[in-house]
């Protein structure tokens, strides 16, 4: 239940980077896997590396999935423009 | 072959199977499933045994047979007894009221044995002590000396392996608690097996008893005793497992009475020997008498010398005979066969025999799921799935009546014809009608109206872009059919996943909702295109409002791509909540996953919660959900009781108990699911969604390519969590249903985002100067009405199961509904969207972004733009086309399908002036490119720099150029478009 939902708080904080200019790794799906990976594994870092069960999932067990997901999406959005600014002839959107 | 001829053969094979349907309906009766006739379903899943180490197909199909004919003997008629996945075994017995006998019956294992008894019985120290009565009984053997069950558990824990190919049985575990002195489960094969329903409590442990040692029950009081209450129940003797004889050692068991001299003349169980058992039971009775002559005292009674033999049915003794060694010194001469008695009634002599004759199930049988539905609950549901199948049926003939007019009344014929097909399939094949099929029955109803809509819409697109009726329902067909095809592979692919890998009830929706799909095919576009082609000339459809296709009063002109950002949010806050209401409240999971037994029955007497809860607790179920429901269908004060998974008789005591207190109705039905088919059924559901997920993105894959296949998926994870999420914050109950439902949300919701796609796909080529966002635009623009109405369309046969549909009907269409609606809204608001961010990242559109936001001021404009006055000479051009076919110009029109209309005549022109595509001072290298590998269409008509931004375009015929007619031009033309058919890519 708690990889539900740490998948569920990556997919929801994901839609939001359609206010951002468009500089990920990868491009929108970059930042899509980036925000999935990144809150089931950091989620499951603050639980201890385990998952929590059923019984074990609360609200803030969700909400343990957004700081993997922003801190992975913004990774990727750094990597992204990084790699725009070292491209030859690279043109800022 | 002439069209004509074609059609007419069509619609005379349309009728020749609608006569042999009608036939079969009239002949065959239609086979109901339990749940619609009552009755009961076991569920089992093999376990190995030491004779049998594995549990493969051949031995699941061997105790599928000796079930078959265990079930013959019960006298059901037409049941059904199948495998299911990889190790279970499915009965369904309809019209059986006692589930208890049922299951004694079908899956006992029935592994008979004979031990020599003396020599087997431990003692204190886990050795044999044959001479100690008060291990072996003495007189009284298989009665008195026997353990309670916890020290025999201990006792056998004790003995070292002793691993024999003839065992009965291989390791057993047990959970014991030591304080209290108290076995707390087992036996089980394995320690997992031990902890799957409940965790281990503080305080237990696990025991081991090794292969090789076995406890066997103490003889069960007879009727006399029993009233006398003089046995202790439950005692158990530790036996060495070394059987002298088996099941398979003997033959002709039947049921008879003692009636030899001074004989009770109760029932009892005689039976013959085989050779090999013949000659075996002589060795063992000869064993037994020499030792009872050689223990006797002289002068003491001989009968306490008498030695044992016991006879043990699947862990529990029957009987413990002894042998008179004055009478048969040499032992016994088993050519007169042998008996077995210890206070039987007839019933259970008979299930003994019956046993003993269709033989021991090569595998250990655990049940793991049972359910009992009453005939009148079924009746009832039968009822409610018809209802419901048929108020769908209508409603959707109504929407395309309301909105097709003609069009829409062919399309109802094709539903009608469709029906009665469908319906002779099932009896045909024969399919068994259950609720999870009339799901997938109205489902199809739903598919099937949608491949109408998507092909009239593209009929009514032709004909509004000028083309004569006739000809535009030739194109409309032609071109409408692959995105049909696409649509419906995907649904086959579905339907084929989750009937090779769902659970037993989930099959028959799966099945239904496959073969509807290609029956569906065959109604909504072969049938159709023959009746309308045939009425293509008729006064009846001469005009283009007859058909839906007059004038367009309303045209879609939204920025979809512009305001994707507010979609976007939307789905987000949306998966925020849920991802908020998953980790607070969870879902809700059934029985069908977490295990258990849920009761539901109509109570004579009124009765509250407490009161019924009064009554469970004397059972022993205190913690047990209780909850009163409302149904009037059901019968006055209805209860619904859920508590941990109950063995059949258990059910049948809560049964008497409630009767005792309240009176049970006639309403009473049960499900117990174990823990075993809760894991199997979550498995195969995750299994199936990541098989449906991996077959569909190689599918549109290959169709289109694959970046247009990450979008896709990225939507479908978006509906089925959002549909995750919605169940969650509502509460509702998570059941196989909803796992069937929302496998089907998959293959809906790529329908809609395949149908959005095609177009894509489509105007890629045709605008070969447009930013991505402007193509996905204007895709948008086209097919949303198409969207709309096939999602509408399916969602009213999915309400009317909401509405008029039993409790399981309403599980699937709960889900349906939640999954259609997410599905058509991320087709078109988040797949569409993630498609055009990603491919604008490639080159060639980011160059074109670039040079439109040159033109443009820094922006790029919703639409690609073309000039003011060409769209107004289009439009103009389109209504007189229009003009044209409603003065009936059908003598003189071409119904040929590669007519093309003007707008596509304007295309041609310039193409063939070679005007358009350097028009405007553009980089030369993406549109040399562009222009090499794709025609110039009629985007290439852009505002020149400098210019303002003109307005949008519309989808009608173009100016500028000459109007298409009927001469050598046309027909130059008509080549030339024949020619360019396949680098411009066909309207879908």
């Amino acid at each position: 239940m708690a990889v539900l939902a740490w998948v569920m708080m990556g997919l929801a904080l994901w839609h939001f980077t359609i206010f951002l200019p468009d500089r990920f790794w990868g491009g929108i799906v970059g930042a899509f896997l980036a925000a999935i990976v990144g809150a089931v594994l950091v989620g499951m870092a603050i639980s201890g590396f385990a998952v929590p069960g059923e019984d074990d999932t609360t609200i803030l067990t969700a909400a343990e999935g957004a700081p993997g997901a922003l801190l992975a999406m913004a990774l990727v959005y750094a990597e992204g423009t990084r790699r725009e600014r070292t491209r030859p002839g690279a043109h800022a959107a | 072959m002439s069209d004509r001829r074609r059609n007419g053969l069509i619609l005379l094979l349309v009728l020749g199977l609608l006569v042999a349907s009608v036939v079969v309906l009239l002949q065959k009766p239609t086979r109901l499933g339990l749940d619609l006739q009552g009755g009961v379903e076991l569920v089992y899943q093999g376990k190995p045994t030491p004779q049998q180490p594995r549990v493969d197909a051949a031995a699941l199909d061997r105790a599928l047979e000796i079930m078959r004919d265990r079930v013959d003997q019960l006298g059901v008629a037409e049941p059904e007894i199948q495998r299911s996945g990889r190790d279970q075994i499915v009965v369904g017995l309809p019209d059986v009221k006692n589930a208890g006998r049922a299951q004694d019956q079908v899956g006992k294992t029935a592994q008979l044995f004979f031990y020599d008894w003396e020599p087997n019985v431990l003692g204190e120290n886990a050795k044999p002590d044959p001479t100690n009565q008060q291990v072996t009984g003495g007189t009284a053997a298989g009665r008195v000396g026997a353990l309670p069950y916890f020290e025999a558990v201990q006792l056998a824990a004790k003995r070292p392996p002793a691993v024999e190919r003839d065992n009965s049985t291989t390791d057993q575990f047990y959970l014991v608690d030591d304080a209290r002195k108290r076995v707390l489960r087992g036996p089980e094969d394995a320690v997992a097996d031990l902890t799957s329903e409940q965790a281990a409590p503080p305080g237990s442990k696990v025991v081991k008893v090794n292969q090789g040692t076995v406890l066997v029950r103490a003889e069960k009081p007879d009727a006399r005793e029993k009233k006398k209450a003089a046995v202790a129940p439950n005692r158990y003797y530790v036996i060495n497992d070394d059987p002298a004889l088996r099941g398979t050692d003997i033959r002709n068991p039947e049921q008879n009475f003692d009636q030899g001299p001074g004989s009770s003349g109760e029932p009892i169980v005689t039976f013959d020997f085989t050779d090999r058992g013949r000659r075996t039971w002589q060795n063992v009775t000869r064993a037994i008498a020499q030792r009872g002559a050689a223990s006797q005292v002289p002068g003491t009674d001989p009968q306490t010398a008498y030695q044992h033999f016991a006879i043990v049915l699947d862990g529990e003794l029957i009987s413990v005979p002894y042998i008179d060694f004055q009478q048969n010194p040499d032992g016994i001469d088993g050519s007169n066969g042998a008996e077995i008695s210890g206070g039987f009634t007839i019933q259970s002599a008979q299930d003994l025999a019956n046993l003993l004759t269709t033989g021991a199930l090569p595998i250990k049988l655990d049940l793991i799921s049972q359910s009992q539905v009453s005939a009148s609950l079924g009746k009832q549901a039968l009822n409610q799935g018809l209802l419901a199948s048929a108020i769908g049926f209508l409603v959707v003939v109504f929407f395309l009546l309301l909105f097709y007019r003609v069009l829409g009344l062919i399309a109802g014929a094709a539903l009608v014809i469709y029906a009665v097909y469908f319906y002779a399939l099932i009896e045909l094949i024969p399919i068994t009608l259950t609720l999870p099929s009339i799901a997938g029955l109205v489902l199809t109803i739903g598919v099937a109206a949608d491949a109408n809509i998507v092909i009239f819409e593209r009929v009514k697109e032709e004909i509004r872009a000028g083309r004569s009726i006739a000809a535009g329902i030739a194109t409309g067909y032609k071109r409408g059919l692959s995105a049909i095809i696409d649509a419906n592979v995907v649904t086959l692919m579905t339907a084929f996943i989750l009937f090779i890998l769902a659970t037993a009830g989930v099959k028959g929706f799966a099945f239904t909702l496959g073969i509807g799909t290609i029956v569906s095919l065959f109604t909504a576009v072969l049938a159709t295109q023959a009746a309308l082609s045939t009425m293509g000339r008729s006064r009846l459809i001469s005009r283009p409002s007859a058909l839906g296709a007059g004038e367009q009063r309303f045209r879609w002109r939204f920025d979809f791509m512009g305001a994707s950002k507010w979609f976007f949010s939307m789905s987000g806050l949306i998966l925020l909540i849920g991802a908020l209401a998953i980790g607070g409240k969870g879902l809700s999971f059934g029985i069908d996953f977490e295990s258990g037994t849920r009761i539901t029955t109509n109570l004579d007497r009124p009765a509250t919660e407490a009161q019924v809860r009064s009554v469970l607790a004397a059972e022993g179920y205190a913690d047990a959900k209780i909850q009163r429901l409302q149904d009037p269908q059901l019968g006055r004060n209805v209860v619904q009781i859920r508590t941990a998974n109950l063995q059949p008789a258990k059910v049948q005591d809560v049964r008497a108990a409630l009767n005792q207190r309240f009176g049970v109705g006639n309403n009473f039905s049960n499900d117990s699911i174990g823990p075993t088919f809760g894991q199997t059924v979550a498995s195969s559901a995750v299994v199936a969604i990541i098989a449906s997920l991996l077959v569909i993105s190689a599918y549109i894959a290959l169709r289109f390519e694959w970046k247009y296949a990450v979008p896709v998926l990225i939507a479908l994870m978006h509906d089925l969590l959002i549909t995750s999420g919605v169940y969650s914050l509502v509460g509702r109950e998570v059941t196989t249903s909803t796992v069937a439902a929302l496998l089907t949300i998959l293959g809906y919701s790529l329908y809609d985002t395949i149908i959005v796609f095609d177009r894509v796909r489509e105007n890629v080529p045709r605008m070969p100067r447009a930013a991505f966002s402007q193509i996905v635009n204007r895709s948008m623009s086209e097919v949303l009405t198409r969207s709309l109405a096939t999602s509408f369309c399916t969602v009213l046969p999915v309400l009317a199961l909401l509405l008029f549909g039993g409790e399981t009907l309403k599980d699937f269409a709960f889900a349906l509904i939640v999954g259609i609606a997410s599905g058509t809204y991320s087709s078109v608001f988040i797949a569409s969207p993630v498609l055009t961010h990603w491919k604008e990242r490639e080159s060639v559109y980011t160059r074109r972004r670039r040079r439109i936001e040159k033109e443009h001021g820094g922006k790029v404009p919703a639409y690609a733009a073309v000039g003011a006055e060409a769209q107004e000479e289009r439009r103009r051009e389109a209504e007189e086309a229009q003009a044209r076919n409603a003065r009936g110009r059908r003598v003189t029109t071409s119904d040929e399908p590669e007519e093309i209309s003007p707008q596509e005549f304007d295309d041609l022109v310039r193409d063939l002036h070679g005007d358009g595509a350097k028009t405007d001072g553009e980089p030369p290298e993406e549109e040399e490119v562009d222009a090499a590998a794709e025609p110039p269409a009629e985007e290439e008509v852009e505002a020149e720099p400098g210019k303002p931004p003109p307005a949008a375009a519309p989808a009608g015929p173009s100016s500028s150029t000459p109007k298409p007619k009927r001469d050598k031009s046309k027909r130059s033309s008509s080549t030339a478009a024949k020619r360019r058919g396949k680098r411009h890519g066909r309207r879908r």
